[in-house]
Protein backbone atom coordinates (compact mmCIF):
# COMPACT_ATOMS: atom_id res chain seq x y z
CA UNK A 1 0.00 0.00 0.00
CA UNK A 2 2.65 2.31 -0.76
CA UNK A 3 2.20 5.67 -3.65
CA UNK A 4 4.76 6.15 -6.19
CA UNK A 5 5.55 8.84 -8.41
CA UNK A 6 4.87 8.32 -11.95
CA UNK A 7 8.28 8.09 -14.37
CA UNK A 8 9.20 11.31 -16.24
CA UNK A 9 7.89 11.68 -19.90
CA UNK A 10 10.87 10.95 -22.29
CA UNK A 11 13.10 14.29 -23.13
CA UNK A 12 11.11 16.56 -25.50
CA UNK A 13 12.67 17.65 -29.02
CA UNK A 14 14.23 20.57 -27.77
CA UNK A 15 16.18 18.82 -24.73
CA UNK A 16 17.31 15.97 -26.92
CA UNK A 17 18.93 18.02 -29.37
CA UNK A 18 21.13 19.65 -26.30
CA UNK A 19 18.71 22.77 -25.92
CA UNK A 20 19.80 26.31 -25.98
CA UNK A 21 23.43 25.35 -27.08
CA UNK A 22 22.94 22.31 -29.31
CA UNK A 23 19.93 24.38 -31.03
CA UNK A 24 22.00 27.86 -31.21
CA UNK A 25 23.63 27.41 -34.45
CA UNK A 26 20.27 25.98 -35.86
CA UNK A 27 18.22 29.14 -35.02
CA UNK A 28 21.08 31.16 -36.35
CA UNK A 29 21.34 29.41 -40.16
CA UNK A 30 17.20 29.37 -39.73
CA UNK A 31 17.26 33.37 -39.51
CA UNK A 32 19.85 33.95 -41.71
CA UNK A 33 17.58 31.86 -44.32
CA UNK A 34 14.42 33.99 -43.16
CA UNK A 35 16.43 37.70 -43.75
CA UNK A 36 17.80 36.09 -47.36
CA UNK A 37 14.61 35.21 -48.75
CA UNK A 38 13.00 36.88 -51.09
CA UNK A 39 9.58 35.39 -50.52
CA UNK A 40 9.60 36.41 -46.83
CA UNK A 41 12.56 38.72 -45.63
CA UNK A 42 11.08 41.57 -46.74
CA UNK A 43 8.48 41.40 -43.56
CA UNK A 44 11.66 41.82 -41.37
CA UNK A 45 12.91 45.19 -43.12
CA UNK A 46 12.26 46.95 -40.27
CA UNK A 47 12.44 44.53 -37.31
CA UNK A 48 14.92 45.15 -34.66
CA UNK A 49 17.29 42.44 -34.79
CA UNK A 50 16.61 41.72 -31.12
CA UNK A 51 13.02 41.77 -31.90
CA UNK A 52 13.59 38.66 -34.72
CA UNK A 53 16.31 36.84 -32.88
CA UNK A 54 13.86 37.02 -29.64
CA UNK A 55 11.04 35.83 -32.09
CA UNK A 56 13.40 33.21 -33.47
CA UNK A 57 14.56 31.45 -30.37
CA UNK A 58 10.73 31.42 -28.86
CA UNK A 59 9.78 29.62 -32.65
CA UNK A 60 11.85 26.91 -32.14
CA UNK A 61 11.31 26.31 -28.80
CA UNK A 62 7.58 26.37 -29.41
CA UNK A 63 7.91 23.91 -32.44
CA UNK A 64 10.73 21.26 -30.05
CA UNK A 65 8.68 21.13 -27.09
CA UNK A 66 11.15 24.05 -25.25
CA UNK A 67 10.27 26.37 -22.35
CA UNK A 68 7.78 28.30 -24.93
CA UNK A 69 4.16 27.69 -25.44
CA UNK A 70 2.27 30.01 -27.16
CA UNK A 71 -1.73 29.59 -27.70
CA UNK A 72 -3.66 29.99 -30.86
CA UNK A 73 -5.10 33.01 -30.26
CA UNK A 74 -1.86 34.80 -29.38
CA UNK A 75 -0.22 33.24 -32.77
CA UNK A 76 -3.18 34.95 -34.29
CA UNK A 77 -2.60 38.46 -32.98
CA UNK A 78 0.82 38.39 -33.50
CA UNK A 79 0.66 37.68 -37.30
CA UNK A 80 -3.06 38.85 -38.44
CA UNK A 81 -1.39 42.84 -39.84
CA UNK A 82 0.84 40.56 -41.85
CA UNK A 83 -1.58 39.34 -43.92
CA UNK A 84 0.51 36.17 -44.51
CA UNK A 85 -0.22 34.07 -47.76
CA UNK A 86 -0.32 30.04 -48.15
CA UNK A 87 2.58 30.99 -50.62
CA UNK A 88 4.68 32.70 -47.03
CA UNK A 89 3.73 29.78 -45.38
CA UNK A 90 5.25 27.58 -47.72
CA UNK A 91 8.18 29.64 -47.83
CA UNK A 92 8.81 29.06 -43.68
CA UNK A 93 8.28 25.48 -44.26
CA UNK A 94 11.10 25.40 -47.05
CA UNK A 95 13.51 27.09 -45.24
CA UNK A 96 12.82 25.44 -42.28
CA UNK A 97 12.98 21.65 -43.79
CA UNK A 98 16.22 22.99 -45.33
CA UNK A 99 17.73 23.94 -42.23
CA UNK A 100 17.01 21.31 -40.41
CA UNK A 101 18.43 18.99 -43.10
CA UNK A 102 21.84 21.09 -43.37
CA UNK A 103 21.62 21.08 -39.55
CA UNK A 104 21.72 16.65 -39.29
CA UNK A 105 18.26 16.36 -37.99
CA UNK A 106 16.97 13.25 -38.03
CA UNK A 107 14.27 12.41 -40.71
CA UNK A 108 11.82 11.70 -38.14
CA UNK A 109 12.26 14.19 -35.90
CA UNK A 110 12.60 17.08 -39.13
CA UNK A 111 9.13 15.64 -39.78
CA UNK A 112 7.84 15.99 -36.28
CA UNK A 113 8.51 19.62 -36.58
CA UNK A 114 7.23 20.24 -39.81
CA UNK A 115 4.24 18.84 -38.47
CA UNK A 116 4.31 21.12 -35.69
CA UNK A 117 4.43 24.32 -38.23
CA UNK A 118 2.03 22.67 -40.64
CA UNK A 119 -0.53 22.73 -37.31
CA UNK A 120 -0.39 26.46 -37.16
CA UNK A 121 -1.08 27.40 -41.01
CA UNK A 122 -4.65 27.74 -40.21
CA UNK A 123 -3.73 30.31 -37.13
CA UNK A 124 -1.45 31.96 -39.27
CA UNK A 125 -2.50 32.48 -42.86
CA UNK A 126 -5.75 34.58 -43.30
CA UNK A 127 -7.43 33.49 -46.16
CA UNK B 1 60.75 43.79 -44.89
CA UNK B 2 57.23 43.92 -45.69
CA UNK B 3 57.03 43.99 -49.26
CA UNK B 4 54.26 46.88 -50.30
CA UNK B 5 52.35 45.12 -52.31
CA UNK B 6 51.56 42.75 -49.85
CA UNK B 7 50.34 45.17 -47.09
CA UNK B 8 47.87 46.93 -49.77
CA UNK B 9 46.33 43.00 -50.71
CA UNK B 10 46.45 42.57 -47.06
CA UNK B 11 44.24 45.56 -46.52
CA UNK B 12 42.09 44.62 -49.23
CA UNK B 13 41.53 41.15 -48.29
CA UNK B 14 41.08 41.20 -44.94
CA UNK B 15 37.77 41.31 -43.20
CA UNK B 16 38.13 44.08 -40.51
CA UNK B 17 37.25 47.50 -41.85
CA UNK B 18 40.16 50.03 -42.46
CA UNK B 19 39.86 53.36 -42.74
CA UNK B 20 42.19 56.34 -43.04
CA UNK B 21 40.56 60.12 -42.46
CA UNK B 22 42.58 63.12 -42.00
CA UNK B 23 42.32 64.28 -38.22
CA UNK B 24 41.60 67.84 -38.83
CA UNK B 25 39.35 67.93 -41.94
CA UNK B 26 37.69 64.31 -41.32
CA UNK B 27 38.26 64.24 -45.09
CA UNK B 28 38.59 60.03 -46.23
CA UNK B 29 41.73 59.06 -47.16
CA UNK B 30 41.74 55.85 -47.34
CA UNK B 31 38.54 52.86 -46.72
CA UNK B 32 39.13 49.24 -47.49
CA UNK B 33 36.60 47.04 -49.30
CA UNK B 34 35.38 45.47 -45.91
CA UNK B 35 34.43 49.22 -44.74
CA UNK B 36 33.08 49.89 -47.87
CA UNK B 37 30.92 46.59 -48.03
CA UNK B 38 29.35 48.26 -44.20
CA UNK B 39 29.57 51.85 -45.10
CA UNK B 40 29.28 52.37 -48.88
CA UNK B 41 29.00 56.22 -48.79
CA UNK B 42 33.02 56.11 -47.81
CA UNK B 43 34.66 57.22 -50.99
CA UNK B 44 37.87 58.97 -50.83
CA UNK B 45 37.27 62.58 -50.11
CA UNK B 46 34.10 62.34 -48.40
CA UNK B 47 33.71 63.45 -44.60
CA UNK B 48 34.08 60.79 -42.42
CA UNK B 49 30.94 61.72 -40.13
CA UNK B 50 28.91 62.29 -42.97
CA UNK B 51 29.52 59.36 -44.72
CA UNK B 52 29.56 56.67 -41.41
CA UNK B 53 26.16 56.73 -40.06
CA UNK B 54 25.82 57.29 -35.98
CA UNK B 55 29.33 58.28 -36.05
CA UNK B 56 29.39 61.43 -34.12
CA UNK B 57 32.55 64.09 -34.52
CA UNK B 58 32.40 63.92 -30.37
CA UNK B 59 33.38 60.38 -30.57
CA UNK B 60 36.55 61.20 -32.84
CA UNK B 61 38.07 61.84 -29.35
CA UNK B 62 37.74 59.02 -27.70
CA UNK B 63 39.75 55.80 -27.68
CA UNK B 64 37.43 53.77 -26.35
CA UNK B 65 35.91 51.12 -28.66
CA UNK B 66 32.16 51.72 -28.93
CA UNK B 67 29.59 50.17 -31.19
CA UNK B 68 28.12 51.21 -34.82
CA UNK B 69 24.61 49.99 -36.51
CA UNK B 70 24.59 49.91 -40.41
CA UNK B 71 22.07 47.76 -42.70
CA UNK B 72 23.68 45.68 -45.11
CA UNK B 73 20.48 44.74 -47.32
CA UNK B 74 18.10 43.21 -44.65
CA UNK B 75 20.34 42.51 -41.75
CA UNK B 76 21.51 45.18 -38.66
CA UNK B 77 25.16 44.73 -38.23
CA UNK B 78 26.79 45.95 -35.46
CA UNK B 79 30.33 46.96 -35.78
CA UNK B 80 32.94 47.54 -32.78
CA UNK B 81 34.65 50.74 -33.84
CA UNK B 82 37.87 51.41 -32.36
CA UNK B 83 39.56 54.61 -33.47
CA UNK B 84 43.22 55.84 -33.38
CA UNK B 85 45.29 58.92 -33.68
CA UNK B 86 48.57 58.66 -36.14
CA UNK B 87 50.63 60.60 -38.01
CA UNK B 88 52.48 60.20 -41.31
CA UNK B 89 54.36 62.79 -43.19
CA UNK B 90 53.85 65.12 -40.28
CA UNK B 91 50.09 64.83 -40.67
CA UNK B 92 47.78 63.91 -38.65
CA UNK B 93 45.85 60.99 -38.89
CA UNK B 94 42.34 59.13 -38.09
CA UNK B 95 42.38 55.36 -38.01
CA UNK B 96 39.39 53.39 -37.68
CA UNK B 97 39.45 49.95 -37.33
CA UNK B 98 36.14 48.25 -37.29
CA UNK B 99 34.83 44.72 -36.72
CA UNK B 100 31.76 43.27 -36.98
CA UNK B 101 30.35 41.89 -34.11
CA UNK B 102 26.88 41.23 -35.16
CA UNK B 103 26.77 37.41 -34.53
CA UNK B 104 27.95 37.91 -31.03
CA UNK B 105 25.35 40.45 -30.18
CA UNK B 106 22.77 38.03 -31.51
CA UNK B 107 24.18 35.33 -29.71
CA UNK B 108 23.50 37.80 -26.86
CA UNK B 109 20.21 38.21 -27.88
CA UNK B 110 19.44 34.66 -28.28
CA UNK B 111 20.55 33.98 -25.10
CA UNK B 112 18.47 36.29 -23.20
CA UNK B 113 15.42 35.53 -25.15
CA UNK B 114 16.35 31.65 -23.66
CA UNK B 115 16.79 33.17 -20.22
CA UNK B 116 13.48 35.31 -20.69
CA UNK B 117 11.51 32.04 -21.65
CA UNK B 118 13.22 30.05 -18.44
CA UNK B 119 12.40 32.76 -16.21
CA UNK B 120 8.78 32.38 -17.22
CA UNK B 121 8.75 28.88 -17.57
CA UNK B 122 10.52 28.66 -13.77
CA UNK B 123 7.45 31.40 -12.51
CA UNK B 124 5.10 29.26 -13.86
CA UNK B 125 6.27 26.15 -12.69
CA UNK B 126 6.35 27.53 -9.35
CA UNK B 127 2.65 28.38 -9.07
CA UNK B 128 2.41 24.93 -10.32
CA UNK B 129 4.24 23.19 -7.34
CA UNK B 130 2.37 25.76 -4.64
CA UNK B 131 -0.93 24.74 -6.48
CA UNK B 132 -0.10 20.92 -6.29
CA UNK B 133 0.59 21.36 -2.83
CA UNK B 134 -2.17 22.84 -1.73
CA UNK B 135 -4.34 20.05 -3.30
CA UNK B 136 -2.25 17.31 -1.91
CA UNK B 137 -2.86 19.18 1.77
CA UNK B 138 -6.08 18.89 0.95
CA UNK B 139 -6.31 14.85 0.59
CA UNK B 140 -3.21 14.58 3.17
CA UNK B 141 -1.70 15.49 6.38
CA UNK B 142 1.70 17.63 5.93
CA UNK B 143 3.74 15.44 7.23
CA UNK B 144 2.81 12.68 5.12
CA UNK B 145 3.12 15.25 1.99
CA UNK B 146 6.14 15.57 3.08
CA UNK B 147 7.30 12.03 3.33
CA UNK B 148 5.35 11.69 -0.13
CA UNK B 149 7.72 14.64 -1.69
CA UNK B 150 10.71 13.47 -0.18
CA UNK B 151 11.09 9.33 -0.77
CA UNK B 152 8.37 9.21 -3.39
CA UNK B 153 5.91 6.81 -1.43
CA UNK B 154 4.01 6.68 2.11
CA UNK B 155 4.61 3.77 4.53
CA UNK B 156 1.41 2.92 6.21
CA UNK B 157 1.23 4.12 9.85
CA UNK B 158 -0.35 2.63 12.32
CA UNK B 159 -1.91 5.44 15.07
CA UNK B 160 -2.97 4.47 18.63
CA UNK B 161 -4.81 5.92 19.63
CA UNK B 162 -6.99 8.41 18.22
CA UNK B 163 -10.66 9.33 17.65
CA UNK B 164 -12.69 9.25 14.70
CA UNK B 165 -15.18 11.57 13.91
CA UNK B 166 -18.24 10.84 11.57
CA UNK B 167 -20.63 12.90 10.79
CA UNK B 168 -23.31 12.76 7.76
CA UNK B 169 -26.65 15.19 7.00
CA UNK B 170 -30.18 13.79 7.12
CA UNK B 171 -32.08 13.95 4.42
CA UNK B 172 -29.10 15.24 1.83
CA UNK B 173 -30.32 13.11 -0.69
CA UNK B 174 -34.10 14.22 -0.99
CA UNK B 175 -32.82 18.03 -0.11
CA UNK B 176 -30.47 17.67 -3.56
CA UNK B 177 -33.37 16.69 -5.33
CA UNK B 178 -36.11 19.54 -4.06
CA UNK B 179 -33.78 21.86 -4.49
CA UNK B 180 -31.20 23.50 -6.79
CA UNK B 181 -28.20 20.88 -6.86
CA UNK B 182 -25.68 23.48 -7.21
CA UNK B 183 -27.09 25.79 -4.72
CA UNK B 184 -27.14 22.49 -2.50
CA UNK B 185 -23.79 21.72 -3.19
CA UNK B 186 -22.35 25.44 -3.08
CA UNK B 187 -24.05 24.95 0.70
CA UNK B 188 -22.48 21.63 1.98
CA UNK B 189 -18.88 23.10 0.51
CA UNK B 190 -19.65 26.07 3.34
CA UNK B 191 -19.96 24.03 5.56
CA UNK B 192 -17.14 21.79 5.28
CA UNK B 193 -15.20 24.89 5.15
CA UNK B 194 -16.41 25.46 8.32
CA UNK B 195 -15.83 22.30 9.88
CA UNK B 196 -11.95 22.73 8.70
CA UNK B 197 -12.07 25.43 10.47
CA UNK B 198 -13.51 23.64 13.62
CA UNK B 199 -11.88 20.52 13.07
CA UNK B 200 -8.26 22.88 12.96
CA UNK B 201 -9.32 24.87 16.32
CA UNK B 202 -10.03 21.64 18.35
CA UNK B 203 -7.03 19.72 17.34
CA UNK B 204 -9.09 17.33 14.48
CA UNK B 205 -7.35 16.32 10.99
CA UNK B 206 -10.31 16.04 7.82
CA UNK B 207 -9.61 13.08 6.14
CA UNK B 208 -12.07 12.68 3.61
CA UNK B 209 -15.72 13.71 2.63
CA UNK B 210 -17.84 10.80 0.35
CA UNK B 211 -20.46 13.13 -0.51
CA UNK B 212 -22.49 14.54 2.81
CA UNK B 213 -20.42 12.89 5.05
CA UNK B 214 -17.26 14.07 6.91
CA UNK B 215 -14.88 12.26 8.59
CA UNK B 216 -12.04 14.02 10.63
CA UNK B 217 -9.73 12.11 13.04
CA UNK B 218 -7.93 13.41 16.19
CA UNK B 219 -4.52 11.75 17.20
CA UNK B 220 -3.54 11.81 13.73
CA UNK B 221 -0.98 12.44 12.32
CA UNK B 222 0.83 13.38 15.38
CA UNK B 223 -0.37 11.75 18.76
CA UNK B 224 -2.71 13.60 21.06
CA UNK B 225 -3.57 12.94 24.25
CA UNK B 226 -6.81 14.00 24.47
CA UNK B 227 -8.04 13.30 21.43
CA UNK B 228 -11.59 11.50 22.65
CA UNK B 229 -11.78 15.47 24.03
CA UNK B 230 -10.40 17.33 21.15
CA UNK B 231 -13.64 14.79 18.87
CA UNK B 232 -16.28 15.79 21.32
CA UNK B 233 -15.18 19.61 21.06
CA UNK B 234 -15.32 19.72 17.54
CA UNK B 235 -18.56 17.26 17.54
CA UNK B 236 -19.73 20.03 19.87
CA UNK B 237 -18.98 23.61 17.73
CA UNK B 238 -19.75 21.59 14.16
CA UNK B 239 -23.33 21.45 16.03
CA UNK B 240 -23.31 24.22 17.46
CA UNK B 241 -22.25 25.85 14.02
CA UNK B 242 -24.96 24.06 11.97
CA UNK B 243 -27.68 25.33 14.94
CA UNK B 244 -26.24 29.29 14.27
CA UNK B 245 -26.46 28.81 10.34
CA UNK B 246 -30.46 26.85 10.74
CA UNK B 247 -31.85 30.24 12.06
CA UNK B 248 -30.80 32.33 9.31
CA UNK B 249 -30.36 29.94 6.43
CA UNK B 250 -33.32 28.44 4.07
CA UNK B 251 -31.90 25.14 3.95
CA UNK B 252 -31.99 23.24 7.17
CA UNK B 253 -28.83 21.21 7.45
CA UNK B 254 -29.20 18.44 10.42
CA UNK B 255 -26.27 16.10 11.10
CA UNK B 256 -25.54 12.76 12.70
CA UNK B 257 -22.29 12.27 14.26
CA UNK B 258 -20.95 9.42 15.48
CA UNK B 259 -17.61 9.03 17.24
CA UNK B 260 -15.31 5.91 18.38
CA UNK B 261 -11.62 5.88 19.32
CA UNK B 262 -9.23 3.05 18.85
CA UNK B 263 -6.35 2.33 16.35
CA UNK B 264 -6.11 3.10 12.96
CA UNK B 265 -3.46 2.46 9.94
CA UNK B 266 -3.02 5.65 7.91
CA UNK B 267 -2.02 5.31 3.86
CA UNK B 268 -1.53 6.75 0.68
CA UNK B 269 -3.96 4.36 -1.42
CA UNK B 270 -3.76 3.70 -5.19
CA UNK B 271 -1.02 5.33 -7.13
CA UNK B 272 -2.50 7.14 -10.16
CA UNK B 273 -5.45 8.62 -8.44
CA UNK B 274 -4.26 8.57 -4.91
CA UNK B 275 -5.52 9.31 -1.73
CA UNK B 276 -4.67 9.31 2.22
CA UNK B 277 -7.17 7.24 3.95
CA UNK B 278 -7.26 5.46 7.68
CA UNK B 279 -8.78 1.79 8.11
CA UNK B 280 -10.07 0.36 11.72
CA UNK B 281 -12.33 -0.71 13.42
CA UNK B 282 -12.70 2.36 15.56
CA UNK B 283 -13.43 4.17 11.66
CA UNK B 284 -16.12 1.37 11.06
CA UNK B 285 -17.44 1.68 14.96
CA UNK B 286 -17.83 5.30 14.41
CA UNK B 287 -19.69 4.89 11.48
CA UNK B 288 -22.28 2.60 13.22
CA UNK B 289 -22.79 5.15 15.80
CA UNK B 290 -23.00 7.99 13.16
CA UNK B 291 -25.93 5.49 11.49
CA UNK B 292 -28.11 5.25 14.64
CA UNK B 293 -27.94 8.63 15.89
CA UNK B 294 -31.20 11.05 15.98
CA UNK B 295 -30.79 14.12 13.45
CA UNK B 296 -28.30 16.83 15.45
CA UNK B 297 -27.47 13.74 17.84
CA UNK B 298 -23.84 12.92 19.03
CA UNK B 299 -23.37 9.75 20.11
CA UNK B 300 -20.25 8.17 21.44
CA UNK B 301 -19.24 4.96 22.49
CA UNK B 302 -19.65 4.06 26.14
CA UNK B 303 -15.73 3.50 26.92
CA UNK B 304 -15.41 7.22 26.34
CA UNK B 305 -17.82 8.44 28.89
CA UNK B 306 -15.08 8.93 31.59
CA UNK B 307 -12.92 10.82 29.42
CA UNK B 308 -15.80 13.35 28.52
CA UNK B 309 -17.83 13.58 31.17
CA UNK B 310 -16.13 16.08 33.11
CA UNK B 311 -16.28 18.45 30.23
CA UNK B 312 -19.65 17.31 28.39
CA UNK B 313 -23.47 16.27 29.25
CA UNK B 314 -23.57 12.92 28.90
CA UNK B 315 -27.06 10.51 28.53
CA UNK B 316 -27.09 7.60 30.50
CA UNK B 317 -25.44 4.45 28.50
CA UNK B 318 -27.62 2.23 26.77
CA UNK B 319 -27.03 -0.70 24.45
CA UNK B 320 -27.37 -0.95 20.95
CA UNK B 321 -26.60 -3.82 18.38
CA UNK B 322 -24.09 -2.44 15.86
CA UNK B 323 -23.73 -4.52 12.87
CA UNK B 324 -20.38 -5.88 12.82
CA UNK B 325 -19.70 -5.11 16.33
CA UNK B 326 -22.71 -6.71 18.29
CA UNK B 327 -24.21 -5.31 21.65
CA UNK B 328 -22.38 -2.21 22.70
CA UNK B 329 -22.27 0.49 25.17
CA UNK B 330 -23.67 3.73 23.40
CA UNK B 331 -24.04 7.66 25.14
CA UNK B 332 -25.34 10.73 23.56
CA UNK B 333 -23.01 13.31 24.44
CA UNK B 334 -23.84 17.19 24.21
CA UNK B 335 -22.62 20.68 25.00
CA UNK B 336 -22.99 21.12 29.17
CA UNK B 337 -26.01 23.00 29.76
CA UNK B 338 -24.45 25.65 32.56
CA UNK B 339 -26.13 24.78 35.84
CA UNK B 340 -28.95 26.29 37.68
CA UNK B 341 -27.06 27.66 40.60
CA UNK B 342 -24.98 28.86 37.65
CA UNK B 343 -27.51 31.08 36.22
CA UNK B 344 -29.27 31.77 39.45
CA UNK B 345 -26.03 33.51 40.23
Amino acid sequence: MTCSTASLPQGSLFTRYGGISGLRSVIMMFYDAVLDSEVIGHFFDDVDMGRLIDHQTRFFAMLMGGPADFSNDRLARAHAHLDLTHAHFDEVRRLLAETLDAAGFAPADRDIVMAEVEARRSVIVRS
Amino acid sequence: MFPEDLSARLLKSIGVGVCLAEAGTRRILYANPTFLGWFPDAASGTDLCEAVGGLDPVRLETDRPFELRTKVKRRTLVIETQLRKAEHDGRPLLVIECQNVSRLRETEAMIDSYAAMVDRRTRDLEREKTHVEKLLLNIMPRSVYEEYTTFGSVAPRLFEPVSVLMLDFVGFTEMAAAADPTVTVGELNDIFTAFDRIGELCGCERIKTIGDCYMAVAGLPHPHPDHALAAARCAVKMMRYLDRRNTTHQHQWRARIGIASGSVVGSVVGIQKYVYDVFGPAVNRAARLQQISDPMEITICGSLMGELIDTFDISPPRTEDLRGFGEVSVATLSERRPAASAIAS
